[in-house]
């Protein structure tokens, strides 16, 4: 279970100069107001377009960022004062998620299992079961280093959940995925959802309406940094009135561009 | 999910980097071939340099231009028995090109005549100052002259019934206070700025991957996800580099125990002594210097987004720790109580008294370790504040 309330964060950054002289002081709202309510045994979808603060917002739940103000609590634990008990509860798979060209796959499992708290004997078949799962089991003996961007991917994941979290946080897991990785991804995360699976709470963000419409059980639509519509897929469609969910989604992302233009927050 | 100590999180990052580290075989093999060889190959190059000169001063010739003008002197110089040579009529081209390693002793025509005379005929010797064996044959040559000077004043003066002794008023007797080893370190000074600089190559790349080579792959955020203290992270990464650096470091001191019997020149052989206890004495010196060394060169590389601009930023730690032994190679001998309390210059003063065979004081061991343990933690508690901001690039 995951929730996440009224989160807010900017950045500082100083704008472009010459050699010398030091720019002004810029400060960017990364995110202005996200919330969302992830239960278990649902696929949440963090839906946005580039830039919509998607990233930053996962950051914030995997506690490597402290928001300016808001909340993020963990099956009820909060993230930005019990870190570390959070992170022991939370699964992510974040935007970078490089692997240990020298390690073997299973090697690169094995480290974060350990780090985790698991024993190595608990993390080798831990790992031999996420290899089932994801299916990878040729890929556990070999180095990393010559891996195609979905045998990374899935040896990625599998790293992210070798402690079998309750909560599992994905940031755009289908980036660079082929039909098929993709297709075999879904089902793990299908898999990962269903009571066989341990009815996980599964957040994962993403711009492709593809995966939302067909994965997600409640999708959340963030836009300039704010939450603006939540709701399954057939509510979004119902209330923007639309048949087709990329109209119903550039709808509720424009509308908000909209209302803010005539506000004068865009210049 | 049970919580894990945060000696046993340093414990999984160490064994995981040093099995990283080992992986790298070609890197690897990089930076500890050249600590292994360091030792003979430098002993190897000094002592043939030594048996060279050696050999030099051991013949007896001295090159001269015209010594059929004074048998007087050919007299005095057989005498000392050496051997007169004619030089090369183009002894001067001969010198500049270093291809007459001998300088060349000039007779003017009017000598004997001069000399009989009582007229101080001039006598010229040439070398070449930037032809250096020709410059220390010099001396000898002079040496020769001063001595036939003498003689002829002596007999000069007895002739007319002066005691000698009026002349020379004062004996000069040289004593020499270095001892045999303090002779030889003249010449293995520069020993541990090799050592040393060899320890920072071998800490080098897994200081850099362990921290800029983990940001630029993208795996440094995955890992701070994990439940545990960045301290721990930091630690058994530092630990595991530190490591490596002091293989490093035994291996280039344990280097000179067999490289000792290559040694071509015997009072080179005798001079140069260094045993177990010795290369004991280096690790002891060396062990808080790579561990410093490591902390300081993740600091330095945790700032830099890319493997490449922490080499860069690498490579000016490493010439500064390299640099800074010069102070004392330059002027040995000449120690103020600061220099052991900076790392580097410290460690390599402290090689050189070792190898001139003098003991190491408590406090002269106790107070470079210490400066390195400050610098270790500094450096460390300050990789582990940056880690986080690094991370997220």
């Amino acid at each position: 279970m995951l929730v996440i309330q009224n989160l807010s964060k900017a950045f500082h950054q100083r704008s472009a100069t010459g050699i010398f002289k030091r720019g002004a002081e810029q400060q960017i709202a990364a995110v202005r107001s996200v919330s969302l309510q992830a239960p278990n045994g649902q696929i949440t979808g963090l839906l946005g377009p580039n830039g919509a603060g998607k990233t930053t917002t996962l950051r914030i739940v995997a506690g490597l960022i402290k928001p300016d103000a808001g909340t993020v609590e963990v099956d009820g634990i909060n993230v930005a004062t019990h870190t570390n008990a959070a992170l022991a509860r939370m699964g992510v798979l974040s935007d970078a998620h490089g692997l240990y060209p020298r390690l073997t796959a299973r090697e690169n499992i094995v480290y974060f299992a350990e780090l985790q708290g698991m024993t190595a004997d608990g993390a080798n078949q831990r790992a031999e079961t996420l290899a089932d799962i994801l299916d990878m089991k040729p890929l556990l003996e070999r180095r990393t280093d010559g891996f195609s961007q979905g045998e990374r991917m899935k040896t990625a994941l599998a790293r992210a959940l070798v402690h079998d979290p309750a909560n599992i946080i994905l940031d755009e897991p289908t980036n660079g995925l082929d039909v098929l990785a993709t297709r075999s991804l879904r089902d793990a995360l299908r898999h990962l959802r269903s009571p066989e699976g341990g009815s996980k709470c599964i957040v994962f963000s993403t711009h492709i309406m593809q995966e939302v419409e067909r994965l997600c059980d409640d999708v959340v639509v963030v836009a300039h940094g704010c939450t603006v519509a939540h709701g399954t897929v057939p509510d979004l469609l119902a209330r923007t009135g639309q048949t087709d969910f990329e109209q119903a989604f550039v709808e509720l992302a424009f509308q908000q561009e909209l209302a803010n233009k005539v506000h004068g927050v865009i210049a | 999910m049970k919580s894990t100590s945060l000696f046993r999180s340093a414990w999984i990052v160490f064994r995981k980097e040093i099995q990283d580290a080992l992986r790298d075989r070609r890197t690897l093999l990089r930076t500890l071939l050249p600590a292994m060889l360091m030792g003979p190959i430098m002993l190897i190059v000094m002592s043939s340099l030594i048996a060279s000169f050696e050999e030099h001063a051991e013949i007896r010739e001295v090159y001269v231009v015209g010594m059929e003008h004074a048998p007087t002197l050919r007299n005095y110089i057989e005498r000392q028995t050496y051997t007169i040579k004619p030089a090369p009529a183009n002894y001067e081209a001969q010198l500049r090109s270093a291809k007459l390693s001998d300088p060349v002793l000039l007779v003017p025509k009017e000598f004997e005549q001069e000399l009989a005379q009582g007229e101080q005929p001039q006598l010229e010797v040439v070398s070449d100052s930037a032809n250096m064996r020709s410059r220390s044959g010099t001396r000898n040559i002079e040496g020769l002259l001063k001595g036939f000077s003498n003689e002829r004043a002596a007999l000069g003066l007895a002739m007319r019934g002066v005691s000698t002794q009026l002349v020379q008023t004062i004996d000069v007797v040289e004593r020499d206070l270095a001892s045999t080893q303090a002779r030889a370190s003249q010449l293995t000074n520069m020993l541990p700025m090799f050592i040393i600089m060899a320890v920072l190559i071998g800490l080098m790349a897994a200081a850099l991957d362990s921290t800029a080579g983990e940001r630029e792959r993208g795996s440094l955020e995955p890992l701070l996800m994990n439940p545990v203290q960045r301290s721990a992270l930091v630690l058994g990464k530092w630990a595991a580099v530190a490591t490596l650096g002091i293989l490093v470091a035994t291996l280039s001191a344990l280097s000179f125990l067999p490289a000792q019997r290559l040694i071509r020149s015997d009072s080179l052989q005798a001079m140069f002594q260094f045993g177990p206890q010795e290369a004991m004495a280096f690790l002891a010196v060396l062990l808080p210097l790579a561990a410093a060394l490591a902390a300081v060169l993740m600091a330095a590389a945790i700032r830099c987004k890319t493997h490449k601009e922490a080499q860069a930023t690498g490579g000016l730690v490493i010439t500064i720790a390299s640099v800074l032994p010069l102070i004392t190679i330059l002027n040995p001998g000449a120690e103020a109580a600061w220099h052991l309390m900076v790392p580097a210059l410290a460690q390599a003063t402290l090689m050189m008294h070792v190898l001139k065979g003098e003991a190491l004081s408590s406090l002269q061991i106790v107070l470079p370790a210490l400066v390195c343990m400050v610098l270790t933690a500094a450096c460390l508690a300050d990789v582990a504040r940056t880690l986080q901001r690094a991370a997220l690039k």
